[in-house]
């Protein structure tokens, strides 16, 4: 197996906040709470969750882009520091979600283009006007796009500029956080089409995060569910799909509208999304989950390999065929129990 | 590879230099021209004062002393008079705007570079320097600086302007440091900041070329306003005899002396009085038109409903089928000020007693405008110009306003896209859900509160006395929406309409909220129109399925039809552009080459036909009308028109 | 909040000291000799080094002992605490009016925002604005006293007295009041809950008298907070004009009659008085407001 791009160990990023007062409570929100997962060059990791997880706040700790509170962070075979992150500049980058704020709203095009070119002088400078035209054609816009300024174009070519400074310093890695959520559907696909063929054209590896379970399946070679700060499942894509283990990561794949005929019954999550703030004692889930039982209460659960190449954080992750309703932990309802094929 | 059109299409003409908008944008406002006009003038009297005034503002002459202005009984050697001291009123008005824009410009150029510097700095860098700046910022704030001021200038031996334009000056500061720190603590959030730094820029690179352009455009409304501020200051400093010394000439000097004559020479006291009011009011004028042209405030929509008073067609007026609402031919227009946005045309569908009808589209389809329109909410200047909205035999869009008000939320009520933004954040659950009972239901006083409690166990909240004293703040999305539907479900409507209902939940948020929607509007038998931009969302939960594009219905019909077997090429290349749990690996989506249209500048014919991989002549001539495909299935394509099927084998 | 007030009696004392160079030669004519400045010094306490005064001072204020006034031996303390609840008095009958006078006008301009009233309401706030308090307050006595003869013009003689002074101040501090009111309205009104309650058959009317002006009434209050210190120099200038007792001509006759003590005196106390202000209208903001008096818990 060879060596991984980007492997990320035991990670954590807590932010503080006091309740206001000069002498409040501090309360401290895990949003990555012991982040173990590793990228190869070429792969696309998916990463999936539901607001408050935790994978945009990943996403930006990854590049030190936030300050990490600890963990390792290894890109090409090297364990990195915070103040070498200018390596990690060159090797790895971003594309946000938002067309509309991800661009500077003041700079034209070009210049947007141009600036990673001259920060890492990575071309002469009579020779950047070149490069930024070319830029512009491989993520399919036209070269006179580039004396315009952001607020003049659309939000699939904004996204597509998003792209190209990306691309500008000829990453290895590119994170691609919610790149696509902003976009109506039918320019969605575009957008995921030319990811597609320029991960084949320039061998990047991408992790690519999303909310939308259909898009990452569509995108990624592995996938990683997250639930507050936690990876709770990791498979390859055609298996987590076929059968997935962690009782979230099923409710997950029921609660996505479908346009195909369901099988098997649908699994309704009871209950309140959890405060980051406050998370419940043992597994994070617990208080939601249809197979819950007291130990999933009192024992948090590791990230174990339950069969090869796939992990899940669950007491029960081999137990599909749960036949007992069980108590949970919320306002006193029962909970449908969720029978797997 | 690129799925991108050869050129790229302009979305907003160019608009030159921020200079050359501000002056075109003030030119439009008549106010604000105004107000520069005054502005000039008050500069050329300050900069030519020695050329304009007629005699030496110093000048006395005591034998022509308190000599009144020409109008009254004066003479034209002293248009405006005299002072006490037989000094030319008017040379001294010339000298004291040359006096007080010399003072009030340099005090306001020190407050602004001091504010804008620390500022900048303090909001870009934060940590400690941030937190000591602002505490030192909240104590001058709250301290009372005139007081100071006054004893400063009072005590001191021997003032001179330096000594008025600091006091006048230094505090100045916070005022520009407050505003520039804030707008650069919201930039610095913004992606392209986080983009910046992740491209590999210094943080000193990022405030100067990324969040400085966005930034410095607050100060010169603030620079103007404080300029106004600082004549008014120095007049009355001066005015008080704490400010510029005699025989200076200053405005605020003048008055005092007029105010010790002011049974003998009355329009001593008036005239300085006006040159203030006017300067002051000429730049406020000018700020005031700035300010509008560089953040002009989107009014977001103001409410007045416009009747629609032709008449209706008399195709179909109602009563052939039981159809609880029928939309006919609705096309709503909104005038902008320089042209006409055709937002809906020609939509038409029905829905019947307890049935969901899904409607779907992405942005600019005009499927929340439709919506509003049935329950007649649209945001002026939107309105209907034509077609019927036809309701229980009433046409919406005709019946007087105490009629639809009788209607609305009773008969139809409303669900909206962001929970959180729907209701009042300031006033408590419990007081906004008593609040529609009254008005949706009769209920006695006595019973309203525990007929609030059974109406929010009724959407699924198992503690509805916690979540009654609580503010929409407190609760997540998914317990708002469900206060929402409670609320819409009050008075037992026939119709409720969910406009993008559970787009700003989680995807295991937005299966209860729709699980209980379907619960609740099943059990009460009350139809369902369900707007969406997700059409698997439509397919699992309606009956029947609209779909809509660049303000035209495409398609309509059955759900399991129009997912299974679509007919408009538009729909079907919308279901094998969205990725699939079905698709196997490697199989690629189609997408949609192009972009979404531009609602002001739709093409001729279809809408649709720049993008359509089945496109014909005639689809950019003449915009086709719905054809039957099937048992109440139709499609807005001309593959579909009668002449054609002959031709293709269906 | 004692944290501040420690801070501005310190400021007092150290500004004061730093302007006025030798209050004891400040307080006596130029030219005056030596050994009688030598006295004044003894007097006042200033030929002592600095840090001990600074002490002193402290210790007095804790006492409540403000010294005595170099003309006429008045306790600075008995003269300054009369001439406080007359400035107070002024500022609160303007408050109240101008805050009433804002939401009446605010509320009408934003009702039907564009029409004739609103831009009547517009075009009075923007003169009002450029009208200088002392100017108005000036030509109000020389109409209303002098020619009309319907008021006096000096001295705080009863209620008919306040008319002057408060119309003067009420007119120059209420346009800024007025705007922000119309302003927050009409933004109000705009926003996705108030479509949402029109879609639940709430009047027209109740959106906007219970919806929208509780809601607009916030960031009045935070303006009347961030004006005090307008209003009072409004108040200093009003109280000069009309011969009004209050704090503001106490320090003004002070800073005429170089009476050192009798100027440190008046600032402090008006300093003191206009921070508790300040705090009490940051409380009282918290309170309204649901969004901060539930965090606080």
């Amino acid at each position: 197996m060879t060596e991984p791009l980007l492997e990320i160990r035991d990670l954590h990023k807590h932010f503080e906040s006091r309740s206001g007062r000069l002498f409040g409570r501090v309360k401290t929100v895990r949003a990555v709470d012991g982040v173990t997962l590793s990228i190869h060059v070429g792969e696309t990791l998916g990463l999936v969750g539901e607001s408050g997880c935790g994978k945009s706040t990943l996403a930006r700790t990854v590049l030190f882009l936030e300050s990490p509170t600890s963990g390792e962070i290894r890109f090409q075979g090297r364990q990195l520091k915070e103040d070498e992150a200018t390596r990690l500049r060159r090797g790895a980058q971003i594309v946000f979600q938002d067309p509309y704020s991800s661009l500077p709203p003041r700079m034209k095009i070009r210049n947007i283009l141009a600036d990673p070119l001259l920060i890492h002088r990575l071309v002469p400078d009579d020779q950047v006007g070149d490069r930024v035209r070319s830029l512009l054609q491989d993520v399919g816009l036209s070269p006179d796009a580039e004396t315009s300024l952001p607020h003049e174009l659309s939000g699939g070519q904004r996204q597509r500029v998003g792209i190209a400074r990306a691309l500008a310093v000829q990453p290895t890695l590119v994170v691609a956080d919610e790149a696509v959520s902003s976009l109506d559907v039918s320019v969605q696909a575009q957008i995921l089409n030319l990811l597609k063929d320029l991960q084949a054209e320039h061998r990047l590896a991408y992790l690519f995060i999303s909310h939308d379970l259909g898009v990452v399946k569509y995108m990624s070679h592995r996938i990683a569910v997250m639930y507050l700060g936690r990876i709770v499942e990791l498979a390859p894509t055609d298996e987590l799909d076929a059968w997935p283990l962690h009782p979230y990561t099923r409710a997950l794949m029921s609660a996505v509208p479908s346009i195909q005929e369901r099988t098997g019954p649908r699994i309704r999550l009871e209950g309140e999304p959890p405060d980051p703030g406050n998370p419940p004692p043992g597994c994070s889930f617990h208080p939601r989950c249809p197979m819950a039982q007291p130990i999933c209460r009192e024992e948090t659960p590791e990230l174990k390999e339950w069969l090869p190449g796939r992990v899940a954080a669950c007491h029960f992750a081999l137990e599909t065929t749960g036949s007992t309703p069980v108590e949970v932990q919320t306002d006193g309802r029962q909970a449908e129990s969720g029978n797997g094929p | 590879m690129s799925d991108a059109l050869p050129t790229v299409e302009r979305i907003a003409p160019r608009e030159g230099s921020a200079g050359a908008r501000a002056l075109r944008g003030i030119a439009r406002r008549p106010v604000a021209a105004a107000g520069i006009l005054g502005v000039i003038v008050i500069l050329g009297a300050s900069i030519f004062a020695p050329l304009l005034a007629p005699y030496d503002p110093a000048m006395q002459d005591l034998s022509r002393s308190l000599l009144p202005p020409i109008w009254d009984g004066g003479s034209a050697d002293h248009i405006l008079g005299t002072d006490p001291l037989g000094r030319d009123v008017a040379s001294r008005l010339l000298f004291g705007a040359r006096n007080s824009l010399v003072i009030s410009v340099s005090a306001m150029l020190l407050g602004s570079l001091l504010g804008l510097t620390t500022g900048m700095f303090a909001g870009f860098y934060g940590g400690r320097l941030d937190s000591l700046l602002m505490r030192v910022g909240d104590i001058q704030l709250a301290f009372p600086f005139i007081l100071l001021a006054i004893a400063i200038l009072g005590t001191l031996a021997d003032r001179n302007a330096i000594d008025l334009i600091l006091v006048l000056g230094i505090p100045g500061w916070i005022v520009y440091a407050r505003v520039v720190r804030s707008r650069v603590l919201a930039e610095k959030e913004k992606e392209y900041v986080m983009a910046a730094k992740a491209v590999g820029a210094t943080s000193l690179r990022r405030l100067r070329r990324y969040v400085l352009p966005s930034v410095w455009q607050v100060v010169p409304v603030i620079a103007l306003l404080d300029v106004g501020f600082l004549i008014m200051m120095e007049s009355t400093l001066s005015f008080l005899g704490l400010g510029l010394q005699p025989p200076a000439s200053s405005w605020g000097l003048m008055l005092a002396e007029g105010r010790k004559n002011m049974m003998i020479s009355p329009w001593l006291s008036v005239l300085p009085g006006l040159a203030i009011m006017a300067t002051v009011l000429s730049i406020n004028l000018v700020a005031d038109g700035l300010a509008d042209v560089i953040d002009p405030r989107l009014r977001k929509g103001s409410f007045r409903r416009r009747l629609l008073r032709t008449q209706a067609s008399a195709e179909g007026a109602g009563g052939d089928r039981p159809s609880l609402l029928a939309v006919r031919d609705l096309s709503v227009e909104f005038p902008l000020s320089d042209r006409v946005v055709q937002v809906v045309r020609d939509v038409s569908f029905e829905i019947r007693r307890g049935e969901t009808l899904g409607i779907v589209g992405e942005s600019g389809s005009g499927k929340s405008v439709t919506a509003l329109s049935i329950i007649q909410l649209l945001d002026s200047p939107g309105r209907v110009t034509a077609g019927q909205i036809l309701f229980d035999g009433r046409d919406l869009a005709r019946i007087p306003d105490h009629e639809m008000a009788a209607l609305r939320g009773r008969r139809i009520g409303m669900i909206f896209q962001n929970p959180a933004s729907s209701l009042n954040p300031v006033l408590s659950i419990g007081y906004q859900m008593a609040e529609a009972m009254r008005r949706l239901k009769r209920v006695p006083v006595k019973r309203i509160e525990s007929e609030c409690r059974d109406a929010l166990r009724s959407v699924g909240i198992g503690d509805p006395d916690r979540v009654l004293g609580q503010y929409p703040f407190q609760l997540s999305g998914g317990m708002n929406q469900r206060v929402m539907i409670a609320m819409a479900m009050t008075a037992q409507p026939d119709l409720l309409i969910a406009d993008e209902p559970t787009t700003a939940l989680d995807v295991t948020t937005q299966a209860q909220i729709l699980e209980q929607l379907h619960e609740i509007t099943t059990e009460q038998d009350t139809s369902l129109i369900l707007i969406t931009h997700d059409i698997a969302l439509v397919a699992e939960h309606a009956d029947t399925i609209v779909v809509m594009y660049a303000g035209q219905v495409c398609e309509s019909g059955p759900a399991s039809r129009v997912v299974s077997d679509p007919r408009h090429p538009y729909t079907r290349a919308l279901l094998e552009s969205v990725p699939r749990a079905e698709l196997e690996a490697g199989v690629r989506l189609k997408a949609i080459p192009g972009e979404l249209p531009d609602p002001a500048a739709l093409p001729v014919g279809c809408p649709f036909a720049p993008r359509c991989p089945s496109v014909m002549d005639v689809c950019t001539e003449v915009n086709p009308p719905p054809f039957r495909v099937g048992s109440r299935h139709s499609a807005a394509c001309h593959l579909w028109a009668p002449e054609m099927r002959k031709e293709v084998v269906s | 909040m004692v944290l501040v007030v420690f801070a501005v009696v310190t400021i007092v004392f150290f500004v004061l000291r730093l302007t006025t160079g030798d209050p004891a030669r400040l307080m006596n004519p130029p030219g005056t000799p030596e050994d009688i400045i030598t006295q004044t010094r003894e007097r006042i306490g200033t030929d002592k080094p600095v840090l001990a005064q600074y002490g002193e001072y402290l210790w007095n204020m804790v006492r409540g002992d403000m010294g005595t006034s170099f003309r006429g031996d008045t306790p600075v303390r008995e003269a300054v605490l009369n001439a406080v609840p007359n400035t107070l008095s002024l500022a609160g009958i303007t408050v109240v009016i101008g805050a009433a006078l804002a939401l009446l006008l605010g509320g009408v301009a934003a009702w039907r925002p564009n029409s004739l009233l609103d831009r009547g309401v517009l075009a009075y706030v923007a003169l009002a604005q450029a009208t200088p308090a002392f100017w108005l307050a000036v030509i109000l006595v020389l109409v209303f006293s002098l020619r009309l003869r319907w008021f006096q013009a000096i001295d705080l003689t009863g209620p008919k007295s306040f008319v002057l002074p408060v119309t003067a101040l009420v007119v120059t501090l209420s346009p800024v009041l007025i705007r922000t009111v119309r302003q927050s309205l009409i933004e109000t009104m705009g926003e996705d809950f108030i479509r949402a309650a029109r879609a639940r058959r709430i009047s027209e009317r109740r959106l906007f008298l219970v919806h929208g002006l509780k809601i607009a009434a916030l960031p009045l209050i935070t303006l009347i907070g961030l004006q005090l210190g307008f209003l009072l120099a409004g108040a200093v200038v009003v109280e000069a004009i009309f011969n009004w007792p209050g704090i503001g001509k106490l320090i003004l006759d002070a800073l005429a009659s170089r009476d050192f003590p009798m100027i440190q005196g008046g600032v402090l106390v008006a300093a003191v008085v206009f921070v508790v202000l300040n705090l009490l209208v940051d409380q009282v903001y918290g309170l309204l407001d649901p969004r901060i008096r539930v965090h606080a818990r």
